[in-house]
């Protein structure tokens, strides 16, 4: 399962890689943008598909990550790599204060709660005028001069999404990424083992939080400029819609969403202003025929062929 | 009370609204019994359980387990610190495969959950394989486990409690929904546990043939309070189970 794994995930980053030398810059910039949200998207799984809890609210720490980069970059002159691990840092930090509110509350409360918060965050860097610019937004945030290109910026993201998306795979096929499929599954019975499933909850919290900031902080000097908007609750339902539209039960749904959403966000504005109408047609369609979103029809079709490998019942041992 | 008892309940009381579920408790158990409960429906067993796990948090009263006053922990640090627990209708991960399931009460017990790096499919493979067979669900291993029989989701059920290594384990009707011969091998299992492994055990029961069957002392709850307790051959006799019981056959 490993291997087929892998071989998949050379192929599409082979494609990555080639890909631009035969597109014009338009397409160049949509595959960017692709890639940041669909880093963005797979870290907003983590909560939803993995842990089981939908936060509404997920754009503030990709706002947080955002403007640490932004701010960073325009008001100190930090270079681009410092501020992108200064923005998993900032996102994980804010995460960790507001996570531990969050995690208290499940379902509903839980989405209503990430959502509040978000808004508190939104509306933080909406008026601070002074430090953030508010709604005038914060501008002239230029990558390294090595980095100034759509090429050399899409490179340049496709490795840091890359190891991003690699990591959070990592984490998701680790121990703790089966103990918050348990939480997720059956949170009683995880405690009644004996674990403190609140903790978890926070710590995965934050992990999201942080690869979350990490897209945000891609996200300023591709753009160029950061507006408070970055952190609205639309934007916090942006991710949700990629994850419904990919599938939230496979970890390359949010990815495979992330392509359809933006892609067809940059196609369809070519030609008319009906973008959020025609998402909401998308969305209603997945949600009522495919309700396990593209990665859930692909599942479907794949389980008719040779059964999943599980890991052999071996009486030797662990594997080295 | 004294350190001899593994488990050492005093005094406990529980309400919920206007009804006394649990009206002072008291309630002990050495080290390797095997025990039971019973009562009629609503007697309050349950409670009991959910009491000494750390579920609710009892009205009055104190429960000690190894020496230790549990009385206020919450239910993880009681599981992690040795009273293991199945529930009457099975509360398993109906989304993981049965392996899976029995994987992460396995990695809880080598406390390896809160490793991010190494990939959980590499790791407890002897445990898992080993307590699948012990539990009699090693043909089950892929199945995902909400898709199986409820006896199956009994066991399995078993085999999460049992795989954190429990001094104590307190299962509620562990049998319920199972035919009579997988009844009798869980019931077998239960026993062996016991016997071979030396864990204590508790459990309730409506099947009278398996409470006489198994158990080696008998404790009766009515209406939240203890009224007979000893060997089971004297509680049967007991005038006041009998009444109970409302001239059942007991």
């Amino acid at each position: 399962m490993s291997k087929k794994i892998l071989a998949w995930a050379g192929a599409v980053f082979a494609a990555l890689l080639l890909l631009p030398m035969v597109l014009g810059e338009f397409w160049v910039l949509v595959l960017t943008e692709i890639l940041i949200m669909g880093l963005f998207a797979v870290s907003f799984n983590m909560i939803f598909g993995y842990m089981g809890q939908l936060s509404f609210g997920h754009a503030a720490y990709y706002g947080v990550g955002a403007y640490t980069t932004g701010l960073l970059m325009v008001k100190f002159g930090l270079p681009l790599g410092l501020s992108l691990l200064a923005s998993m840092v900032m996102a994980g930090a804010v995460a960790l204060v507001l996570g531990y509110f969050c995690i208290r509350l499940t379902g509903i409360y839980f989405a209503i709660l990430t959502m509040a918060f978000g808004q508190l965050i939104f509306y933080i860097i909406f008026q601070w005028y002074d430090f953030t610019g508010g709604d005038n937004g914060l501008q002239g945030i230029r990558p390294p001069e090595m980095l100034d290109g759509a090429w050399s910026y899409y490179y340049f993201a496709l490795l840091v999404v890359t190891a991003g998306v690699f990591v959070m795979w990592v984490i998701s096929e680790s121990p703790f990424g089966y103990t918050m499929r348990a939480i997720r599954d059956n949170t009683q019975r995880t405690r009644f083992v004996g674990l403190n499933t609140k903790k978890y909850m926070l710590i995965n919290f934050v992990l999201a939080a942080m690869f979350a900031g990490l897209a945000g902080g891609l996200w300023g000097p591709f753009n160029r400029s950061l507006s408070p908007d970055l952190c609205n609750w639309h934007q916090s339902g942006v991710p949700v819609f990629m994850t419904i539209i990919g599938g939230p039960a496979g970890f390359v749904g949010p990815l495979i969403g992330s392509v359809i959403y933006t892609f067809l966000m940059a196609f369809v504005t070519g030609f008319t202003e009906y973008w959020p109408l025609t998402i909401g047609i998308i969305i209603t369609m997945v949600v009522l025929f495919l309700p396990g979103g593209v990665w859930g029809l692909v599942e479907r079709y794949s389980a008719a062929l040779p059964a999943r490998e599980e890991p052999p019942v071996d009486p030797e041992g662990e594997a080295p | 009370m004294n350190g001899d008892y593994i488990l050492a309940v005093e005094g406990l009381c529980k309400a919920f609204g206007g009804l006394q579920a649990t009206s002072e408790v008291s309630y002990s158990m050495r080290q390797g019994e095997l025990s039971a409960i019973i009562g009629p429906n609503g007697a309050g067993k349950s409670t009991f359980f959910n009491l000494i796990t750390g579920f609710h948090r009892p009205d009055k009263g104190k429960v000690l387990f190894k020496g230790a006053d549990i009385t206020s922990w919450s239910s993880y640090r009681i599981a992690r610190f040795g009273m293991s627990r199945a529930f009457q209708v099975s509360n398993i991960y109906p989304m993981l495969t049965t392996y899976q399931n029995v994987r992460q009460a396995i990695l809880v017990q080598q406390r390896r959950t809160m490793d991010l790096f190494r990939r959980a499919e590499h790791l407890a493979r002897k445990e898992t394989a080993e307590l699948l067979e012990v539990t009699g669900l090693g043909e089950h291993h892929q199945e995902m486990a909400g898709t199986m029989s409820q006896g199956d989701k009994k066991r399995l059920e078993l085999a999460l409690a049992l795989a954190i290594k429990p001094d104590l384990l307190l299962l509620d009707e562990p049998t319920a929904g199972m035919s009579v011969e997988e009844t009798h091998e869980t019931m077998e299992l239960v026993a062996r546990l016991n016997r071979d492994m030396g864990v204590t055990i508790l459990f309730t029961e409506h099947d009278m043939s398996v409470v006489f069957g198994y158990a080696r002392r008998l404790t009766v709850l009515h209406q939240g309070a203890l009224i007979a307790d000893g060997a089971p051959q004297d509680v049967r006799a007991d005038e006041e189970v009998q009444r109970v019981y409302l001239g059942e056959e007991v």
